[in-house]
């Protein structure tokens, strides 16, 4: 500035600490936002107990191998140890895609215009954002380890530790995929039906709820299971999420353990692209 | 002086198109550093679309800008750090507190942590919301709310602010109360404004006043040197019948500005009036005599008074669904 009167500004940080101040800002807001929200918080607390304790503990005496008397096959597992994975990934499924609210709430009450005129490139804006929904959805998932004991579930911390990692990149991949429905549903009434035609259909496809055997041949599967459903179940990319769980949780694959994590990363970085494309757009 | 200022803001040749109605065209001005410069016009004249040009939201179809001598259509991340924008309509989150908001703005803009706290007590004790610190935005009242935008805009020391339609659906009171803080803002540090506005009477304490409509720059100067050069005694008249109105608006066929609920003269002085009077006096049910003022400046320019087009609060929620749809398409 020529002008003497104007003052000289302070030092401009480095960009790098720009950048995770920005990050740091937009996650703090995100999950100082959930936090004050008890509706989402008593749904992360209410959906884990109706499904391990009403849900899981009701059909376990029914979980058996054996179709019409004739054993077929054999789980070694309780089905409340078989969907207390699954229950994890239900409820950082709903929270993940629930977090995506706040991006039609910003659009539609101005906040994102003060954001979007803030020094912050958009891609730093949209990874503080995921990486907000992604911790508020973390927490929630870890909200149903507590039940591991109704579910006769023995945790190690390395058990933990393990199902952490893949539980942190289950909630990334589903909070972009909340940002990237926000982007195309403009209100909140639509952004509710949405999800919720998007989340449940996801989980029940998922094997979360009922095993595929592992024991039998593809073509024995096609069998006891009508084609299509088999199909369906092979291609959601969450049947893999879930598997890895398992894996982590109670040491059964159905699947390649290797496959499980693939999905996963896989997951997260396209949706996240896309969500980054959106919002480059935008 | 050998050489003139970095000009705070300048803007060149700047056009912009939706579908088919050109929201601006072909418009130039320059605002020198430390001025409060004044955009007047109707609703959808362009104001606040001239104004997103410059904080980046939207790209113009051609046409440059400047801020600080960095154009922000090619580096708009940098252009940004250097201003302080407050919206047309709320932008604040309403779920955290006045704190939260400002430490957010600050956090963002990359205000270190030591001075980030320095300059929300100082920010908020100007604009007297200390007291409410810790409080949820959602229960302040909206002249509160706008006078925390203001605070926010200044946290990270930006030079220049826009300030977009910054008083409307504010009472009488708190537009007063706004503008008080602007003037002091000025008053303690070089800063450059720059705000939109429809109401004239808002533009009088300006340094300089452009008036623009349908997206085109009429004039741009001082209020006063605008009232000497377009201002107009006007002679506001309702006559008793309308066959008296109609005989007076054939009589003065030059002078007559406006001819609908009202009839609008241009007057020459007293003695036009007087004339008036001999003749049409008892025809006459109310006149008024109008000094020269921005008002008959814009109804001299463009035929039509500003207040004509007064947002209503339909328009306004109209307005901001549309312009909800234009960052986000």
């Amino acid at each position: 500035m020529t002008n003497p009167a104007i003052e000289i500004p302070e030092k401009p940080p480095s960009a790098i600490m720009l950048q995770l101040g920005g990050v740091y800002a937009i996650w703090l807001r995100e999950v100082k936002r959930a936090i004050r929200d008890r509706g989402q918080l008593i749904g992360g607390v209410s959906r884990p107990l109706l499904w391990v304790l009403i849900m899981g503990i009701g059909l376990n005496p029914y979980f058996r191998g054996e179709i019409y008397g004739e054993v077929r096959f054999v789980v070694p597992y309780t089905y409340l140890q078989f969907i207390f994975p699954a229950v994890i990934l239900l409820n950082i499924m709903y929270t993940s895609v629930q977090s995506a609210v706040s991006t039609i709430w910003d659009r539609e009450f101005g906040f994102l215009r003060e954001i979007l005129v803030s020094p912050l490139p958009r891609a730093t804006i949209l990874l503080g954002k995921i990486l907000g929904g992604t911790t508020v959805a973390l927490f929630h998932g870890s909200l149903v380890l507590a039940l591991a004991r109704f579910a006769d579930i023995t945790l190690t911390p390395l058990d933990i530790l393990h199902g952490l990692a893949l539980m942190f990149m289950l909630a990334f991949g589903l909070t972009s995929l909340g940002v990237v429905i926000a982007n195309r549903v403009r209100s909140f009434e639509g952004f509710g039906v949405f999800a919720n035609a998007v989340i449940l259909p996801l989980y029940f496809t998922s094997s979360s709820i009922f095993p595929l055997d592992p024991s039998l041949t593809s073509a024995q599967t096609k069998l006891v299971y009508p084609e299509w459903l088999v199909m369906l179940v092979e291609i959601n990319p969450l049947t893999y999420a879930v598997d890895a769980l398992r894996g982590a949780f109670i040491h059964f694959y159905q699947f390649d353990p290797k496959l499980g994590p693939i999905v996963l990363v896989v997951m997260a970085a396209v949706f996240f692209l896309i969500a980054l494309r959106d919002f480059q757009k935008a | 002086m050998t050489t003139a200022p970095v000009p705070a803001v300048k803007i060149e040749g700047v056009s912009k198109r939706y579908g088919r109605t050109l929201a601006l065209d072909n418009v130039s001005f320059e605002v020198p550093p430390g001025e409060l410069f004044a955009l007047l016009g109707p609703n959808g004249a362009g104001k606040t679309t001239l104004l997103h040009i410059l904080c980046t939201i939207l790209r113009p179809d051609s046409g440059w800008a400047l801020i600080n001598g960095v154009d922000v259509i090619k580096n708009p991340v940098e252009g940004r750090r250097n201003i302080g924008i407050v919206f047309q309509e709320p932008s604040l989150d309403d779920r955290l507190t006045l704190y939260e908001n400002l430490n957010f703005h600050g956090l963002v803009y990359g205000v270190p942590a030591a001075l980030r706290r320095k300059r929300i007590d100082e920010m908020l004790a100007l604009v007297e919301l200390a007291d409410w610190r810790e409080r949820l935005v959602r229960t302040l009242s909206s002249g509160m709310k706008r006078r925390l935008e203001i605070a926010r805009a200044l946290i990270h020391h930006s030079r220049i602010l826009f300030l977009d339609e910054p008083t409307v659906g504010l009472d009488a009171q708190s537009r007063e109360r706004f503008w008080q803080y602007v003037h002091r803002l000025r008053n303690e540090r070089a800063l450059t404004v720059i705000v939109t506005t429809h109401y004239i009477e808002e533009v009088e304490g300006c340094d300089r006043v452009c008036i623009i409509d349908n997206g085109r720059i009429l004039a741009q100067d001082s209020p006063a040197r605008l009232k000497s050069a377009h201002g107009q005694e006007l002679v506001r008249l309702v006559a008793r019948e309308e066959a008296a109105a109609a005989e007076i608006a054939a009589a003065y066929a030059d002078r007559v500005v406006r001819n609908d609920k009202e009839l609008v003269l241009k007057s020459s002085g007293d003695a036009f009036t007087e004339a008036l009077f001999a003749r049409f006096g008892t025809r006459i049910r109310r006149l008024a005599v109008e000094e020269p003022s921005l008002e008959s400046v814009f109804l001299s320019l463009t035929g039509r008074e500003l207040r004509d087009q007064a947002a209503g609060a339909r328009e306004l929620t109209y307005e901001f669904g549309k312009r909800g749809g234009e960052h986000t398409k």
